[in-house]
C-alpha cells in the first residue's frame, strides 16, 4: 500500500492528537507545536494505554496514564515516576512514515518511497466517514486503486480514501480552490447517501 | 473452566441493593441471585444452589469448591469506622486489569489530577513488595505518595502512606493514612466481579474514619475517582492482562504489578489474562 490520507491538517492543529486507523493498524496522529506531523502505533509500550488519549507537551507526546513522554523518533525521553532516570533506548513506540502535503496528512505503512499523490491546485474541504469499504467505494467509481480518486464534478473534486474496516472508510475531500465550500459539502453528503445506498 | 479459577469467592452484589431476584454473569456464565427471609441465595443457570458468604456489605459466591474461607479484614471491624457501600461500575476490561490499576500509584498525577496527585510530585520512591507464601497473598508496603487531596476528609496536600494487599485474584485491599487519625489506616477495597474475561463489575467498599463528610459525599468522591480510572481501563490494549514479560515495560514503580502478574501465573489464574505475547 502506498500513501494513505489519514486526516486533514486543519483538523489536527499543532498540539493536538487524534486516533485514526488504516485497516487493522490503529494510530495516534499528532502535530508538534512547531507543526511536524507524526503517525504512531496507538499503544503505549508501558502498559498499553492508547496514545491518542495522550497530550502534546513541548515537542513530545505524553501518555495520559503515567505521563511517559516520547520524543519525535518515538523514543521514551522521560518517565515521571523516575525523574532522574534516563530511559533505555529500547523503550519506543513503533512509528510510521508521515508527512503533511497540500493540507492533507499522509501515512505510508510500508515506508516505500513512492511519490505523493498529485493534488494539483485543489485544496482540502472536509473529511466524511462512509459506511462502505474503501474497495467498494473504488468499485463504484470504476477506479483501479483507491488511494485517490478524481471525480468528474463541477468542483474538480478529488477523494483521498482512507480504508478503515470492511464496512467503513473515510473520504478526505479536496476541490478546486475557487469552489464554494458549502456546495462541495452538500455534494459530498449526496455522494455519501448514494454510496451507502440509503434512499434520499 | 479450571479449578484454579472456579474455586475462588467472587462478589456478585451489594447486599443492601438486593430486592427482586435478578440475573447476572459470573465468569461468562449466567447466575441468578436474590434474598428470601433476609438470607441471600445464588443459583447457577440450571437452578443448582451455589455457596454464599455475606461479608463486607457484599454477597459472595463461587462456581467451584473454594478450599478456604473468604478472606477477612480484621481492621475493618474496629469501632468508629463508617462502612461505605459505593455501588458498582461496569467496565469493559479484564477483571485483572481493573485490579492492577487499583494497585498503581504512578498514574495519580495524570488521571486523578489535583485530587490523588499533581505534577511536579510524580516520583515514586522504592517500596517493599512480597508474595506472602504463608497466606498466599501479594503485599506492597511502605508506599508513599504526595497527594493534594488524599480523601474527602483531607484539608490540604499531604504525603500519604499506603499498603496494598491482594488476598484473592480479583480483589484488593488498600490501607491508607487516615487524615483525621494519624496512626490508623483507612480501608478502601476493590472487589471485582468477572462478568466475562473482558468485562467486569467493580464493587468498591470502604471502612473509613471520617466524622464530618456525609455518606453521599464519600460515595461521590470515590465514584469520581473510579470514573477517571474507567476512562483508562477501557482504552488499554490488549484488553486482557499480559502475564508473560515482553509485551509491556515495567519500571521500579510497577513492582506491585509485576508481583501480581507473577502470582497470578504461579497460582494458574488465567481468566482475563493473555499468556502469549501477541
Ligand atoms: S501506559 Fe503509558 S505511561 Fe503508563
Ligand atoms: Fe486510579
Amino acid at each position: 500500500m502506498n500513501w494513505i490520507a489519514v486526516g486533514l491538517a486543519k483538523d489536527v492543529p499543532p498540539g493536538v492528537v487524534i486516533p485514526s486507523r488504516i485497516e487493522d493498524t490503529e494510530m495516534a496522529i499528532w502535530c508538534t507545536p512547531s507543526g511536524r506531523y507524526h503517525a504512531w502505533s496507538d499503544r503505549c509500550p508501558h502498559r498499553g494505554m492508547r496514545l491518542s488519549h495522550g497530550f502534546v507537551r513541548g515537542e513530545t507526546l505524553a501518555c495520559i496514564y503515567h505521563g511517559w513522554q516520547y520524543n519525535q523518533t518515538g523514543s521514551c525521553d522521560y518517565i515521571p515516576a523516575h525523574p532522574k532516570l534516563t530511559p533505555p533506548d529500547t523503550i519506543c513506540v513503533p512509528t510510521y512514515t508521515c508527512v503533511e502535503e497540500g493540507g492533507v496528512i499522509w501515512v505510508s505503512l510500508n515506508s516505500v518511497d513512492d511519490p505523493l499523490p498529485v493534488l494539483g491546485a485543489r485544496v482540502p474541504v472536509r473529511s466524511v466517514p462512509v459506511s462502505l469499504s474503501a474497495k467498494d467505494v473504488a468499485a463504484h467509481f470504476g477506479a483501479a486503486g483507491f488511494t485517490t480518486i478524481a471525480v468528474v464534478s463541477d468542483y474538480d473534486t478529488l477523494l483521498a480514501v482512507q480504508p478503515c474496516t470492511d464496512t467503513m472508510c473515510v473520504l478526505h475531500v479536496l476541490a478546486a480552490p475557487d469552489a464554494d465550500r458549502k456546495e462541495v459539502s452538500r455534494w459530498v453528503e449526496d455522494l455519501r447517501t448514494t454510496l451507502e445506498g440509503v434512499p434520499a | 473452566m479450571s479449578a484454579a479459577i472456579d474455586n475462588h469467592w467472587y462478589p456478585v452484589a451489594m447486599i443492601s441493593g438486593i430486592d427482586a431476584p435478578r440475573e447476572t454473569l459470573l465468569l461468562g456464565k449466567k447466575i441468578k441471585l436474590g434474598r428470601e427471609d433476609g438470607i441471600c441465595w445464588v443459583k447457577d443457570a440450571s437452578g443448582t444452589p451455589l455457596p454464599t458468604v455475606e461479608r463486607f456489605g457484599h454477597l459472595w459466591t463461587s462456581p467451584g469448591q473454594p478450599n478456604r474461607d473468604l478472606f477477612t479484614i480484621p481492621e475493618a471491624d474496629s469501632p468508629g469506622r463508617r462502612l461505605v457501600d459505593v455501588g458498582s461500575v461496569k467496565v469493559k476490561c479484564s477483571p485483572l486489569r481493573a485490579v492492577e490499576n487499583f494497585l498503581d500509584i504512578a498514574h495519580f498525577p495524570f488521571v486523578h489530577t489535583d485530587i490523588l496527585g499533581a505534577e511536579p510530585h510524580t516520583e515514586v520512591d522504592r517500596y517493599d513488595v512480597k508474595i506472602r507464601e504463608e497466606v498466599d497473598e501479594v503485599w506492597a508496603t511502605k508506599v508513599k505518595f504526595f497527594q493534594p487531596q488524599a480523601a474527602k476528609s483531607a484539608a490540604g496536600g499531604i504525603t500519604t502512606e499506603y499498603m496494598y494487599r491482594v488476598p484473592a485474584p480479583t480483589c484488593s485491599v488498600l490501607y491508607k493514612t487516615c487524615p483525621p487519625r494519624p496512626g490508623e489506616w483507612d480501608i478502601i477495597t476493590l472487589f471485582v466481579q468477572p462478568l466475562t474475561d473482558e468485562w467486569c463489575e467493580v464493587w468498591p467498599w470502604m471502612a473509613l474514619y471520617d466524622d464530618d463528610s456525609t455518606m453521599s459525599e464519600m460515595v461521590s468522591f470515590q465514584q469520581l475517582i473510579f470514573m477517571q480510572d474507567r476512562s483508562i481501563l477501557e482504552n488499554q490494549l490488549p484488553r486482557k492482562l499480559p502475564l508473560d514479560p515482553g509485551m509491556e515495560v515495567p519500571t521500579q514503580a510497577d513492582m506491585t504489578s509485576v508481583a501480581y502478574r507473577r502470582w497470578l501465573k504461579k497460582i494458574g489464574y488465567t481468566y482475563g489474562a493473555q499468556l502469549v505475547a501477541a
